[in-house]
């Protein structure tokens, strides 16, 4: 084991159970299989061979019941946003979301048309924003290295804030 | 190029002889009522056009006109159908000639803000109640700049 | 998002009296039966979020056990617009939203629309610029065919060939970024002409991944899923579309050609450099899954031949021919089509001498193709309608527009 390396043989780590959870979590980033438009097949490379998502722990699954990581892949419109709503709600905490390309971020070339939402933030919460139209395979990776960062820098927050609790 | 004559000959025996066929720059088009549409389709058919390959309507600011598009692959010939029709008019389904019409009639009726005549499922096919406005219609705006800014 | 609650649709409940014969099968009531064993039909909603859908396809079945009773196809999940927005954007800017219509083969969507423009404006295209918007065609044409047939085996249940493609689709991107600049939404081709000339580097890779391709690739494609019993078992004689069928319909493509109707637009029509190029139109005879799957894996060996023949041939000369910078077709209309991946792909556009189009509609194929699942799927077993679906390979973008 590589903690035994760090800290000798046989050795004890104190962590608190947040971190370990959220160590885990973040190296298990299970998104669900839902692409809307053009970017899903940007984000069906990165799955692929060249790219491989899987030495990250990210992979895909069908159900929103299995997944922690929602990847909102094109527009989304006003017939699409319930559907979304609906698959955001069945997935189980915690749960994250990436608004891939530009119409997921802000509508796009499509924002003009009184049809398409601009933004998913409208209708579901997002943690990471990745712009481009579409994103290449390595701008989702990149978006997923931020959420990794971004969830050990929340459970450090929430650590933090624990211990300043029990000081009081 | 489909025969002008032949079609004008076919189409004024089947006693539709107000229809004006003509070729122009898209090809040979035929311009009729919306009411006789129907039949002028039928009349094609039996001409041996036998694949409606498109239909879709256009706003020209007066009104608004539904184009044909039909195919004879024996014949390897195009020719189009046009129609006048007011805002809010009715339009007649070509379906029981030509099924492939099902689906592009629904997505004209809703996006020109028509309504169906003759169709088994004469519901909206692309949007939802939530987009009122016919979206097609030049009058539809789309968003503006100010719309779409998103400063927050 | 409350006003929105009602975009659940009415369902088709099958129960009443006959209906004209002449109705897709899905439209039609189905009477039931005082004798037979009283059974209760179960609305089953198959999408929009489901693997095997490719997007947002929403499908509606009525299922009496596990057969499918009624279908009904609900569009529109990604209705964005571009017909729309097309008549606020000037001609050099729709090529933007066009790409990004059926944005597994972006190329020939713009070539539709550059050709009607060219037709309305009597625009001369030099040789050079017709034989790369062919090149072009073909390969993407090629990696379209590649996705396809990578989600077809993944909905019957293999999951190698998508892996597969995966792999190779990499590889054509890769040269495609060389010539275009772009993986996908490529913009490549402009009103008279392409946007950049072929790189001696592209051409390069181009001719290595067409080796690898035709020594390696094919061959396993073939192993992987032609020879695999279970995949013929499931293809074969599953959802047969019959000569009349697939004309009334208006099918055009792979799906026309697989039941025995010979027509393609690059033959019928030429367009580009396929006047001057001699190829084979592959068709099928039955009309089943089998038979488009075999066509359009004959197209892929196809397209990778002409890409070699249009590589080799390729004429000097200008690529651009002189247009002006603001484009202002003259009042009229015109069409143009293109054989894309899917079937005849049209743009037809209106002008009144301004310079932005009056309408601009697009002709997609898969939506006229996808309309036949309310004729075919109604007696097949609910295992095979992902099969038929991916059968005839639809791309929601064009679908929705």
């Amino acid at each position: 084991m590589a903690l035994d390396r760090l800290t000798g043989e046989n050795s004890v780590v104190f962590t608190r159970s947040e971190q370990l959870l959220d160590l885990a979590r973040r190296h298990s980033l299970w998104y669900l299989m839902f692409g809307i438009a053009c970017c899903a097949i940007e984000m069906m490379h990165a799955g692929g061979p060249k790219y491989d998502f899987d030495r990250f722990g990210i992979f895909h699954r069908g159900s929103p019941r299995q997944s922690d990581v929602m990847i909102v892949a094109g527009t989304v419109n006003k017939k699409m946003a319930v559907s979304l709503k609906t698959l955001y709600e069945q997935m189980p905490e915690p749960k994250w979301v990436l608004a891939m390309g530009a119409c997921a971020c802000t509508g796009g070339p499509f924002r003009d048309y009184p049809n398409v939402i601009l933004g998913v933030d409208e209708i579901v919460p997002v943690d990471v924003y990745i712009p481009g139209c579409p994103p290449r395979p390595e701008a989702l990776q990149n978006g997923f290295l931020e959420l990794q960062k971004a969830i050990k820098r929340r459970a450090e927050e929430r650590v933090d804030a624990g211990r300043g609790e029990d000081r009081g | 190029m489909p025969d002008v004559a032949k079609i004008a000959a076919d189409l004024e025996r089947a006693g539709l002889g107000a229809v004006q066929v003509a070729e122009e720059g898209l090809g040979v088009v035929c311009r009729a009522d919306t009411s006789d549409a129907p039949r002028v389709l039928e009349a094609l058919k039996a001409d041996g056009f036998e694949m409606l390959l498109d239909l879709f309507g256009a706003d020209t600011g007066e009104g608004l006109v539904v184009t044909y598009h039909m195919r004879s692959i024996s014949l390897d010939e195009d020719v189009y159908v046009t129609a006048d029709l007011a805002y809010g008019g009715t339009l007649a389904s070509v379906w029981t000639s030509y099924p492939s019409a099902l689906y592009p009639e629904r997505e004209t009726a809703e996006l020109f803000g028509l309504s169906l005549e003759g169709h088994p499922n004469p519901k909206r096919l692309l949007t939802t109640d939530a987009v009122e406005e016919p979206l097609l219609l030049k009058s539809t705006a789309v968003r503006t700049h100010e719309e779409v800014r998103r400063d927050g | 998002m409350a006003e929105h609650d009602d975009v659940r649709e009415p369902v088709l409940i099958a129960e009443g009296a006959s209906a004209p014969a002449g109705l897709p099968k899905g439209l039609r009531r189905v009477p039931r039966g005082v004798d037979e064993f009283a059974t209760e039909h179960l609305i089953v909603n198959m999408g929009p979020q489901h693997p095997s859908t490719h997007g947002v396809l929403h499908v509606l079945l009525e299922l009496d056990g596990e057969e499918v009773v009624a279908a009904e196809a609900s569009l529109g999940y990604l209705h964005r617009g571009l017909e729309k927005l097309s008549e606020h954007r000037r001609y050099h800017q729709i090529g933007t939203l066009l790409d990004r219509a059926d944005y597994l083969s972006g190329v020939h969507t713009e070539l539709a629309f550059a050709r009607a423009l060219e037709s309305m404006m009597e625009i001369e295209v030099p040789a050079r610029a017709r034989w790369l918007r062919s090149l072009l065609c073909e390969i993407t044409r090629l990696s379209s065919h590649l996705v396809w047939m990578g989600t077809f085996g993944m909905d019957i249940g293999a999951m190698a060939p998508f892996l597969y493609i995966l792999r190779d689709r990499d590889a054509v991107l890769d040269v495609l970024e060389e010539i275009t600049g772009a993986r996908m939404m490529f913009n490549y081709v402009r009103p008279g002409g392409v946007l950049y000339d072929i790189t001696p580097k592209a051409e390069q890779m181009m001719l290595e991944f067409l080796d690898r391709f035709e020594s390696t690739y094919l061959p396993e494609y073939h192993d992987l899923l032609t020879g695999n019993e279970i995949f013929r078992a499931r293809v074969r004689d599953i959802g047969v579309i019959d000569r009349d069928t697939a004309v009334a319909f208006g099918l055009t493509g792979a799906c026309l050609r697989g039941s025995g109707v010979a027509w393609d637009v690059r033959k019928e029509r030429p367009y580009a450099a396929y006047g001057e190029l001699d190829f084979d139109i592959p068709s099928g005879s039955k009309g089943d899954c089998w038979d488009r799957y075999m066509v359009r894996m004959e197209e892929i060996r196809v397209a990778g031949g002409l890409a070699r023949d249009l590589l080799d041939g390729m004429p000097e000369g200008p690529y651009m021919a002189k247009v002006p910078k603001v484009l202002r077709p003259p009042e009229g209309e015109a069409y143009a089509s293109v054989e894309s991946p899917r079937g005849e792909l049209g743009v037809h556009v209106v002008s009144d001498g301004s310079d932005k189009p009056t309408r601009m509609r697009l002709r997609p194929p898969s939506y006229f193709n996808l309309a036949v699942i309310d004729e075919i799927l109604p007696g097949h077993m609910i295992a095979d309608v992902v099969a038929v679906i991916g059968s005839i390979d639809i791309v929601l973008g064009e679908i929705d527009r």
